[in-house]
């Protein structure tokens, strides 16, 4: 059997909701500190606080290279959690993952963008900054232009754009991004229907392609369609995993409890 | 895929290497694009672009003159108080700009450290590389002032740039506690302004570091600022060579605040996404 893509063992991330608003200022944590003697709040105390949130816990799954693992789960369901992770923008705070190959995330639409800046200027900076090389992006920016259908303003500084155009610029540049084992939020779908249907069709492309896919959607039937197996999440918890239909079955059940 | 592909592995915070110099090397791109960006950023929708980096220390070189040279009447070891205070002020400049915007560079960040993964270093190497190009720039005009004065530079040029290294590692190395800081308690914020106007005051700007007692020698050295100042203006002055003893305590200095800073920033950087 070929290596594994991702191996996630155990993986938990642990928040403290509203905590850290209390701690901003140097005063407080002076005091905290001052009366740390006289206070004993032990780490497993901590964990318990009514304030903490386990956003995930012991989560484990694996996904071998070429194959397309939906993720899914209602609001707040820790999908966005656990690909933060992967994209390793947040650490967990118990478990690991094993990656093998680059890692491109596409959760989040206009990163690294810049109002002052054009168009064309904005693909280079967001271009780098979600990963590709200054050359990568050369090579492809005729076609990322292309895709964004606003190629008579590339070089007007992109505030002055409509927020459709910004979208789908700023879109057309995170599905351009090559990596062997590829993020993706279907929310990322942006503009009007027929933008958001050649969006979802360029994010199952990317699954088709033969790469490593870890793919979020409410979309059933996008999920059905492209992915080999399926990862439920209801509060942080794989709540059930591995056959597609399964899992899409059960989260529907949940849907209509709901 | 045949080729090797890379592998990594996450782990819960505070388990990462300490030094990881291939990552940085990876992220290179990274560094250039932002530099990039804040300078083309700063210069657009100027007239004169580039041109501020130049004009601004002239315009205070011009105010200092008046004041402190004309007014005050500061000793300044018999050279011409304006390319005196210029040679100073623009070590200075490049010193405070870089420490000002590298301190707050990760909160200043905040959308692009909660969006995607890189070294967070690499934001305040920008902030500091993008400093040193307004400071090439504006060392143009110091070089027309060595004209009009007909003042040669000295062998110390040799040592200038070594010197401002010096300059450099001092401020990363500040800047990696402070910005690290900062991402939890924004006070650091509030304190910076008064700490560069301190800071400033206690390095030989308006002032020649002869004028200081000799026997705060030592406690004035640990501001590596004084030795990187007085080396320029031996280096396109003329002015007195700093004492190696000085030069010494100030690498000290500087070193114990990368190891420092570094190995701090380290530590905190992979909760920065959750807490800034």
């Amino acid at each position: 059997m070929a290596e594994l893509a991702v191996d996630a063992r155990e993986l938990g991330k642990w928040y403290v909701v509203n905590e850290n608003r209390f701690r901003r200022t140097l005063s407080e944590k002076l005091g905290r500190v001052l009366s740390a003697p006289f206070r004993r709040t032990a780490r497993a105390e901590r964990y318990a606080s009514p304030q903490a949130i386990w956003a995930l816990r012991h989560v484990s799954f694996q996904v071998e290279p070429g194959k397309v693992m939906g993720v899914i789960g209602r609001n707040g369901s820790g999908k966005s959690t656990l690909l933060r992770i992967l994209a390793r923008i947040t650490a967990p705070t118990e478990g690991t993952v094993r990656l093998r190959g680059r890692v491109g995330a596409l959760l989040e639409v206009g990163t690294g963008f810049h109002p002052d800046l054009s168009g064309r200027e904005n693909i280079l900076l967001a271009g780098t900054m979600i990963g590709m090389t200054p050359r990568e992006v050369r090579r492809r920016e005729d076609e990322i232009i292309a895709f964004s259908e606003v190629s008579d303003f590339i070089d007007t500084p992109v505030k002055h754009y409509s927020s459709g155009m910004f979208m789908r610029l700023a879109f057309a540049v995170a599905a351009h991004l090559e990596a062997e084992i590829m993020l993706v939020d279907e929310v990322l779908a942006v503009g009007d229907e027929a933008f958001q249907r050649k969006c979802k069709a360029k994010i199952r492309q990317t699954a088709r392609d033969g790469r490593t896919v870890l793919f979020t959607s409410h979309d059933m039937e996008s999920v059905r369609t492209i992915c080999h197996s399926c990862l439920l999440l209801d509060r942080g918890k794989a709540l059930k995993q591995g056959d597609v239909e399964e899992c899409v079955a059960e989260y529907q059940r949940s849907q209509a409890d709901a | 895929m045949s080729q090797s592909l890379e592998a990594y592995l996450i782990r819960p915070a505070g388990k990462q290497s300490v030094m990881d110099l291939r990552e940085l090397w990876q992220y290179r791109h990274l560094l250039a694009t932002l530099v990039w960006r804040t300078l083309r950023v700063r210069y657009q929708q100027t007239v004169i672009g580039v041109g501020w980096a130049v004009l601004q220390p002239m315009l205070l070189a011009f105010v200092f003159t008046i004041i402190f040279g004309r007014l005050a009447g500061i000793p300044t070891n018999g050279q011409p108080y304006p390319i005196f205070v210029l040679s100073g002020l623009l070590v200075w400049l490049f010193v405070a700009q870089s420490f000002n915007t590298a301190s707050v560079s990760m909160v200043a960040n905040s959308h692009l450290i909660t969006r995607i993964y890189f070294p967070k270093v690499i934001l305040i190497l920008a902030a500091l590389i993008t400093a040193l190009v307004d400071f090439l720039c504006a060392l143009v005009l110091l070089a027309l002032m060595m004209v009009w004065y007909g003042i040669a530079p000295t062998i110390g040029v040799v040592y200038f740039v070594p010197m401002l290294l010096l300059a450099m590692m001092t401020v990363f190395g500040l800047s990696l506690w402070l910005s690290a800081l900062n991402v939890a308690y924004r006070d650091i914020g509030h304190v910076l302004p008064f700490l560069v106007q301190m800071w400033m005051f206690l390095s030989p700007v308006i002032y020649p570091s002869t004028l200081l007692p000799p026997k705060y020698s030592f406690l004035y050295a640990l501001n590596p600022v004084v030795v990187v100042i007085d080396t320029s203006r031996w280096a396109f002055t003329g002015g007195p060579p700093p004492a190696a003893w000085m030069v010494a305590v100030s690498c000290a200095t500087a070193a114990f605040l990368c190891v420092s800073g570094y190995w701090f920033f380290r530590r905190h950087e992979s909760t920065f996404a959750d807490i800034v």
